[in-house]
């Protein structure tokens, strides 16, 4: 089975070999280095009003010192020292002012062994993460057992590569595993412990601070041990983040092994990532408008809020809304959107046709004319809008208001439709006309259904535009029962207080539907643009 | 030619008609309202009064605040625009490899655009408070920052996050415009461009980029259109604050007209804002489409 | 075509319909600004024991029609000023400022159609806060006085006393900082465009200072009121107050203080019901006076705002039509509603007949509206009021990024003082 071709494959297999084991070698020895530095405030003495050397400050000390020594005891555990930190100030009236701290305090780190033998949350991702990469090195040499490293790729047997690509995603995830444990230890200490020690309800916290006693001072601390932590700091070193092109070593190596180049599993891996990225970011917000629409008023602006999600989820805020009328506004919208979307097809459908298919004088001139129209805000507009709207007896009505935003959104639908009508022939057309058909039969018994994706998207976009629309709502309609959704969440941030809980409720609410229309026509969207959009 | 016989003269018009009956209506009458205001006297109230010329547009650009508003501005709509259209087109050229979960990954990516701006920035405000807003509580929980970050420390960087966010919610109206353009490129260019041994960046600069940018080029002129129009984001999340620092033109003249009573100068900044927009705009499409037979 | 001649149709149906609305009844056009999440469901919902404003108001005045809107802040002025630009001004309106519609000869002067019985009933030093030309142009419909709220744990904690003067304030607010390492901030301040002008208010009326002097002319630039943003200015530089004054909001001030992320605000009579609507229970908190700098005494602050009615030269019957808006207020200020308004969001009221009552619901609203009766107000009054409130926001905008006090405040005197 030794080919010619295969020569190089061998070298590069070995390469790949000597690589994983080299690595993996250098794992160990991080894994033995220190991976955290950790300080812990064991007693601290906070004295206003005394200055260095005065009997104050000599009583104090003295019970520091006094303190230091009891905690001596942890002193096989790292180092105890005392800090003191003298902050004077002279204040307004001339007098001089002093806060004294005095702090005894532990140094310690932790290596790798001795995080993954202690029973914290983040201990336990380690070993995870380690047993991983020993798995993946174990399943790797399995599957290279035998002389197989000479073997050509296509040649070898399939459970040996389906053993070799498992292998790969071991070591991916374990490679992921290393920036969450580092992410982990501030979590737990940050938020769980320090934070939670802070705040008045702490239910849960004993098993951690167990753990946490037993990891850092040897399960010496004891009852004392929440006062210990909440003054703790610590730092991550470099042998932790060092782990990270380690691991990346092994898994480059191992994707060697098993696909037999690098280059093209690395650019998709970078294409996944761009794409989770991308969708993380997107989603977000909305990630945010949901767990917010479901909590409590007070949850939603807790600035000592600790969890990811509603501790409650308060389904009753969607009833609350529809009491406020919000169910109205909906409906307002659809009435509003879908009026606007009607009139601003049939008003520009006929334009479009003309603009595709005839030749005529200042057919320039009415599309400088179109895009004209697009260039004013209707922020600007609102004074001139509002006036024509008086003068045509127009003002509080949604009628008023549809064909405002059917005029605004024409440039877009006859944009659109031209380009559409444009990417087909005319020769169906004219045929029917030969046949006795007329132009307005021709254009709706054969043009309008061969365009049916360019008119969806035409009427999404102008569908989409009008339900969203805000600020012409807000001065045209003064009747609160008419207004669109748009303008009726705007009741939840009012001056004395924003509701947030409602206000993404509602959001919520008119969310939805716009984006479960837009998942519908996602397809027609594109081909409708590239009919529309491509022939400019 | 792909057009189709007209009876008589006056046909195409009659086909216009009900477009140009409903944009002059209810476009082009406010339009000149506005332009017969901005040389029109208003009161504090809101009154108008008598014709006084170029006044208010003197009192509009004599203000202090105008040159810091139309920096903003430019700022606002060459970084928005810009940025939006390069990441767009870069989301497009992903979107459009074949991998799998694509059909869910453009479904998400369409979202901003169907979310209304109003609730984009309420939201986005809630994210970047310092005190109980969704990001420090997030990267707090996730550990990965240790103590909450003020993301508003200063109004240069409130004004990055209000750029930001216009980036935001304009990427998807860009990447399917894009997408679009590059659906319709004939797979045989890229073959006979492989053939000749070009490698991505080549394909790109002489296959892609030329066949999408129609597609670019509308995108780009209503995007300049929408976002030097664009109101909510800056609205909601600084109001111009502090001292105008933050506002664009649209923003100002809004606050201008209705907080701070003085309609009269609004009006001409709305003015001069639509020039403005009309020669960039102009200058923008005959600069790319010169070479275009029509449009 | 047949498209366009029906949308032609509907715009002829529109406008007929639009001209038959004219009914016997007279309708009012009321504007009402949006003080809480309790107003729309008061005036429209069921706020009102299951009922509502305007149908118990329909219902005890047949043939006046109200057509009631209740405005958001945001928008309130942009509504207005829109309507008035058309000639389509509101029949009543409930706002903050008043003589820009002097200005243009747009109210109705408040004897035109106030009841006499109604008109005594209001505090005459409330009444005098609407007077431009010796003629009242509106009336008070609430007001608020504001104080120095302090957390009372706090300052146990760091062992400090309330400050009363400037000088104690950034003693207090450096011992706050040292303490806490910076975790709290000392004293909260809102420039923003909501309330820029009452933090101003809290400086200078506490330095001697203020808008205008005796004879009611601008005094802008004087040295009491540029050391008063000064003082402002170094609060914020030396890390006393919240990072952000331009875009805090004093409802973002008083979360933090809820949360004991601020030691102290200043705030109105509200605060407690809001912190309590909050659910921020775990603070406990005093009042004092707003600290003031040496050789002053403490002002104190009122905020009031008004209702007003606007003529209308096309109503038919001006009689009946003034008639129905004394109606309105008779209404409005019947003890039987206002109490139940003044007290829902928590202010103060403006008239005499709903004291005793809210005194005898709750016994602390006395101390407050003794402080209500010392209290400053805003120089509303004057025509250019609005151009310098936006104009002292600016100013104090412009001073927290580094612009010189002085010279922005000589700037505004001479555009205002021209």
């Amino acid at each position: 089975m030794i080919g010619l071709s295969s020569r190089p494959s061998t070298k590069r297999n070995l390469t790949a070999v000597i690589l994983c084991l080299t690595a993996a070698a250098l794992m160990v020895v991080l894994l033995s280095l220190p991976l955290f530095h950790f300080q812990s405030v064991l007693f601290s003495k906070k004295s206003g009003n005394t200055f260095v050397g005065d009997e104050r400050y000599i009583a104090a000390s003295a019970e520091v010192t006094e303190a230091a020594a009891k905690y001596q005891a942890h002193q096989a555990l790292g180092e105890v020292s005392i800090t003191e930190n003298v902050t004077e100030r002279v204040n307004s009236k001339g007098e001089t002012t002093s806060l004294v701290t005095f702090q005894v305090v532990l140094s310690s780190s932790r290596n790798g062994w001795q995080i993954m033998a202690s029973s914290l949350p983040f201990g336990g991702i380690l070993r995870c993460a380690m047993l991983l990469l020993v798995g993946a090195l174990v399943l790797m040499g399995v599957s290279l057992s035998g002389g197989m490293l000479n073997e050509s790729l296509r040649a070898l047997p399939k459970w040996r590569k389906s053993l070799r690509g498992i292998s790969c995603w071991m070591v991916l995830l374990s490679l992921a595993l290393i920036p969450i444990t580092a992410m982990n230890t501030i979590r737990v200490f940050e938020r769980e412990i320090i934070f939670r020690l802070s705040t008045p309800e702490a239910a849960g916290l004993t098993e951690l601070l167990r753990s946490a006693d037993l990891f850092l001072y040897g399960g010496t601390a004891g009852e004392g041990v929440g006062d210990m932590l909440s003054g703790l700091t610590y730092s991550s070193t470099f042998a932790l983040w060092a782990m990270i092109p380690v691991l990346f070593l092994i898994l480059a190596s191992m994707v060697t092994l098993c696909k037999g180049e690098l280059k093209s599993t690395l650019a998709s891996g970078a294409l996944y990532l761009f794409v989770i990225a991308l969708c993380v970011i997107t989603l977000y917000p909305y990630y945010v408008m949901v767990i917010t629409a479901f909590r409590e008023n007070s949850e939603a602006t807790d600035m000592y809020f600790t969890h990811m999600f509603p501790t409650k989820w308060i389904w009753s805020n969607l009833a609350d809304i529809t009491k406020r009328g919000v169910l109205g506004y909906l409906m307002n919208s659809l009435l509003l959107a879908g009026g606007a979307t009607l009139i601003a097809l049939v008003c520009g459908i006929p334009a479009a046709y003309a603009m595709a298919r005839m030749r005529f004088a200042g057919k320039k001139g009415f599309l400088g004319f179109v895009i004209m129209s697009q260039m004013f805000a209707p922020v600007v507009l609102l004074v001139g809008i509002s006036r024509l709207m008086n003068t045509l007896h127009l003002n509080d009505s949604l009628f008023g208001l549809m064909m405002v935003n059917a005029a605004f959104n024409q440039a877009f639908a006859i944009w659109l439709l031209r380009g559409t009508f444009v990417s087909i022939s005319s020769e169906m057309e004219q045929a029917a006309c030969i046949d006795g058909c007329n132009t307005v039969g021709a254009l709706i018994h054969v043009l309008l259904p061969m365009s049916a994706p360019g008119i969806v998207t035409t009427l999404i976009f102008v569908f989409i535009n009008a339900w969203n629309e805000y600020t012409i709502s807000t001065v045209l309609i003064s009747t609160p029962a008419k207004n669109p959704i748009t303008v009726g969440i705007t009741q939840f941030s009012s001056f004395n207080m924003i509701e947030w809980q409602y206000l993404f409720a509602s959001s919520l609410l008119a969310t939805i539907p716009v984006i479960i229309m837009f998942l519908f026509i996602e397809k027609h969207l594109v081909s409708g643009l590239t009919s529309g959009g491509v022939k400019g | 030619m792909n057009n189709i016989l007209v009876r008589h003269k006056w046909e195409p018009y009659l086909w216009l008609l009900p477009s140009i009956v409903l944009m002059t209506v209810f476009v082009v009458f406010p339009i000149a309202i506005v332009f017969q205001l901005s040389f029109s006297e208003i009161s504090r109230s809101g009154l108008v009064g008598s014709f006084i010329g170029f006044r208010n547009f003197s009192d509009a650009i004599g203000d202090p605040s105008f040159g810091t508003v139309m920096m903003n501005t430019l700022y606002w709509v060459v970084s928005v625009v810009g940025l939006s259209t390069l990441l767009g087109f870069i989301t497009a050229m992903v979107l459009n490899k074949k991998f799998v979960g694509r059909k869910i990954a453009r479904s998400i990516v369409v979202f901003p655009w169907a979310t209304s701006l109003v609730i984009q920035a309420s939201v986005w405000n809630y994210i970047i408070k310092y005190e109980y807003g969704n990001l420090n509580n997030v990267l707090l929980n996730l550990g990965i920052i240790k103590d909450a970050v003020n993301w508003r420390a200063s109004y240069q960087i409130e004004f990055m996050w209000e750029c930001g966010i216009g980036i935001f919610v304009t990427i998807p109206f860009v990447t399917f415009c894009v997408l679009a353009g590059l659906q319709s490129i004939d797979a045989a260019y890229y073959e006979a461009a492989t053939v000749d041994g070009a490698g991505f960046w080549k394909k790109l600069r002489h296959v892609t980029i030329p066949l999408v940018k129609p597609s670019l080029t509308v995108s780009t002129v209503l995007n300049i259109i929408y976002v030097f129009n664009s109101f909510p984001i800056i609205y909601t999340i600084t109001k111009g604050a502090p001292a105008n620092k933050t506002d664009t033109l649209v923003t100002y003249l809004y606050m201008l007209a209705f907080y701070d009573q003085k309609k009269g100068p609004a009006t001409a900044l709305s003015v001069i804002g639509f020039v403005i927009l009309c020669i960039v705009a102009g200058v923008y499409m005959m600069i790319t489409m010169r070479k275009e037979d029509e449009l | 075509m047949k498209k366009l001649i029906a949308l032609l149709v509907a715009l002829v149906m529109v406008l007929s319909c639009a001209s038959f609305a004219l009914a016997e009844d007279i309708t009012l056009d009321v504007i009402i600004c949006q003080y809480g999440n309790n107003t729309n469901d008061w005036f429209l919902g069921t706020g009102m024991n299951g009922s509502n404003f305007v149908k118990l108001f329909e219902e005890a005045n047949p043939g006046i029609k109200l057509n009631l809107q209740v405005v958001s802040w945001n928008d309130v002025h942009t509504e207005v000023s829109t309507r008035i630009s058309n000639n389509n001004a509101p029949d009543i309106l409930n706002i903050d400022s008043f003589t820009e519609y002097v200005a243009d000869d747009l109210l109705m002067p408040v004897s035109d159609y106030c009841p006499e019985e109604l008109y005594n009933d209001f505090f005459p030093s409330f009444i005098a806060e609407s007077v431009v030309n010796d003629v009242v142009w509106a009336v008070p419909d609430l007001a608020s006085a504001r104080a120095l709220y302090y957390n009372v744990g706090m300052f146990e904690e760091v062992g400090i006393e309330v400050p009363t003067t400037w000088a104690e304030l950034r003693d207090a607010a450096q011992a706050i900082v040292d303490f806490y390492n910076g975790d709290v901030y000392p004293w909260g301040i809102d420039m923003t465009t909501d309330e820029g002008q009452a933090a101003f208010c809290y400086m200078a009326w506490s330095n001697n200072g203020g808008f205008v002097d005796a004879d009611g002319n601008w005094t802008i630039n004087s040295d009491e009121n540029v050391a008063a943003i000064q003082n402002m200015v170094d609060l914020y530089k030396d890390g006393f107050t919240n990072p952000n004054p331009a875009t805090q909001t004093r409802y973002d001030l008083q979360d933090m203080f809820g949360a004991g992320k601020l030691a102290m605000v200043i705030a109105p009579n509200s605060l407690p019901t809001y912190l309590a609507e909050k659910n921020y229970t775990d603070i406990k908190l005093a009042t004092a006076s707003i600290p003031h700098n040496d050789g002053a005494v403490s002002g104190s602050v009122g905020v009031m705002d008004r209702i007003m009615a606007f003529k209308d030269e096309s109503a038919p019957d001006q009689a009946a039509r003034n008639e129905a808006i004394g109606k309105f207020l008779s209404f409005f200020y019947d003890p039987a509603n206002y109490v139940g308004w003044v007290s829902m969001e928590g202010f103060l009221p403006a008239v005499n007949s709903a004291v005793a009552s809210l005194v005898e619901a709750d016994p602390s609203f006395q101390a407050w509206l003794d402080v209500l009766a010392g209290c400053q107000f805003y120089p509303a009054t004057k025509t250019e009021w609005n151009d310098v409130r936006v104009g002292i926001i600016d100013a104090e905008q412009r001073a927290i990024n580094g612009e010189d006090v002085k010279t922005l405040l000589d700037a505004l005197q001479a555009t205002v003082a021209k």
